[in-house]
């Protein structure tokens, strides 16, 4: 097999080209978001977030059919809902966010999967929850684009503030800053890329197109910003090198895209020069 | 003129409720510009209520703050803030000048970008600190007390003239307690004012010239001599050791292994 089979002519397809393009769209919000979902410690919460969209999106497939438009804001209400939801629950009673979160959103999770075996077409849950790149759509195309500008445009704008609400929440309150704003902004944002990302990643996996390459630039940037470029780069390295092995070794894309990323992961876990396991393990467990 | 006339922390009846509970009840006082004050007592007396109440951050039940002749929310430029630093996660990426340039951000607002006097104001008070050489390092690299000289330069870079400091000895080593009240010392001594919550007696006796002591209520101001009298500290920290709020106790112990 010849360099061009392997890497150029997988995208003489249409559905190849978009995929890609998709994936690469969503590599640079989802690198930014994770960052602050990894810094914030709010990464198991992005995976129970990610799980309470289905029924948002099995009832807009039931009322409006497979519009995107309806799917993308079936998805956006059942995350708020239970990101809403779980902070309210988590003023009001005495459960903590973490117990409300779990509790809520494998209700919802739960509500997604009856709801999807009610759906009168040949419907595959699987496609909702793995993602299947060959059924990227022009429309599909403009709301990741959407997303990820507008991702990218917040992050731009509100830079500091996100950086400061990261690191030093009270600080940030103490200078005028809007801590509730940004922490429900950033809980939107979320939202807004996994139903973004859906199509091509499913709704379980898209989060390791945010997770993966943020802990992997985590364990080697001393600085935020270099982190959220690096997370980004990886995520597009991860994104490309993902959809080409899909295609070639026929896999599911969203699980393609999530090993490569892994292996990203797995060796800066054990090879960063300064925070890596054989270099904790060489120095006798000292750091 | 000089400035710092108009620093000077004036709180009339200055009461603050969350809900039925009663966190700080009908203070008055006055703390002079240029002085350095330890707001005293014991958990939940109220220290951090009134340090976020002159911040303008905790909005009052009733009475009134004012900062010189200013609401607390427009007197923001001139007030510097350490909060304290057991929530900070130490493995962040961000090295200790990005820490300090953290202090500029609030007067830069959404648009503009680090100007050369900002990166001056930087470099000043890394310098004033003593920790210019630090400056690349990731904040895991540093002592204990070079952390928190790290937030009291991005204090020092913030540009005010009133310093808040919430428990800014909790957690130090005793070299670093030294080092701390030398550095607060030396800031009072060149006009700062510093109004910090301490809940060592001991230390603010030793680090500060004027003391504020809490009960909820005001139980003394003045010089810290006569604010730390034992009569003052049997009415302050009488139920110290009640049970009524289980919260207390563990913080307690933590505060006492400080």
């Amino acid at each position: 097999m010849s360099l061009h089979d392997l890497l150029i002519a997988p995208f003489s397809y249409e559905f190849m080209r978009r995929g890609l393009l998709s994936a690469a769209l969503l590599s640079v919000s989802g690198g930014l978001l994770g960052c602050v979902l990894v810094l914030r410690r709010m990464a198991l919460m992005g995976d129970a977030l990610s799980h309470s969209l289905l029924p948002g999106i099995a009832a807009a497939w039931l009322l409006f059919g497979t519009s995107t438009v309806a799917l993308f804001f079936g998805g956006l209400i059942a995350g708020l809902l239970t990101a809403l939801g779980s902070a309210l629950l988590s003023r009001l009673t005495r459960i903590k966010e973490d117990a409300a979160f779990g509790s809520l959103f494998i209700v919802f999770f739960g509500a997604g999967v009856a709801l999807t075996s009610k759906l009168p077409t040949r419907l595959n849950l699987a496609d909702f929850l793995f993602g299947n790149v060959l059924g990227v759509s022009a429309a599909d195309l403009w709301l990741a684009a959407a997303v990820s500008g507008g991702t990218a445009a917040v992050f731009a704008v509100f830079y500091r503030s996100i950086l400061l609400e990261t690191f030093d929440p009270v600080f940030h309150r103490a200078t005028g800053g809007r801590g509730g704003l940004v922490h429900m902004g950033f809980l939107t944002l979320t939202v807004l890329n996994l139903v973004a990302a859906m199509q091509t990643m499913g709704i379980v996996l898209a989060l390791g197109l945010f997770l993966l390459p943020a802990v992997g630039a985590y364990l080697w940037c001393d600085r935020f910003v270099s982190m959220l470029l690096l997370s980004i780069g990886l995520a597009l390295l991860g994104s490309v090198v993902g959809i080409l092995l899909s295609f070639h070794a026929g896999l599911a894309s969203g699980a393609s895209i999530v090993l490569c990323l892994g292996l990203v992961f797995l060796v800066s876990a054990l090879f960063s020069p300064r925070y890596g396991t054989v270099r904790f393990l060489w120095r006798g467990g000292a750091r | 003129m000089d400035p710092s006339d108009q620093n000077i922390v004036l709180l009339r009846a200055a009461t603050v409720r969350y809900g039925r509970l009663t966190a700080l009840r009908d203070i008055t006082l006055s703390i002079p510009c240029g002085s350095s004050t330890a707001i005293l007592g014991r958990n939940g007396a109220g220290k951090s209520t009134l340090l976020r109440a002159v911040l303008g951050w905790q909005p009052l039940t009733s009475g009134e703050i004012r900062i010189g002749d200013a609401h607390p929310q427009h007197a923001r430029p001139r007030m510097a803030y350490v909060p304290q630093r057991q929530a900070i996660d130490w493995d962040f990426p961000i090295t200790v000048r990005g820490v300090v340039e953290q202090g500029r951000y609030p007067s830069l607002g959404l648009f503009r970008r680090m100007a050369r006097t900002d990166d001056e104001q930087v470099e000043r008070a890394l310098d004033e600190l003593g920790i210019s050489d630090l400056a690349p390092r990731q904040i895991r690299m540093l002592s204990g007390g070079q952390q928190q000289r790290a937030f009291l330069a991005r204090a020092i870079a913030q540009g005010g003239d009133i310093f808040l400091l919430d428990e800014p000895f909790a957690g130090l080593d005793l070299f670093a307690v030294e080092e701390l009240a030398h550095i607060l010392g030396n800031w009072e001594a060149q006009g700062r004012t510093v109004l910090a919550a301490v809940h060592d007696p001991a230390i603010a006796r030793r680090c500060f010239t004027r003391g504020v002591l809490l009960d909820t209520g005001l139980v003394a101001e003045g010089p810290i001599a006569d604010v730390l009298s034992p009569a003052n500290i049997g009415r302050a920290y009488r139920r110290e050791h009640c049970v009524h709020d289980g919260r207390a106790q563990p913080a307690a112990a933590g505060d006492a292994e400080a």
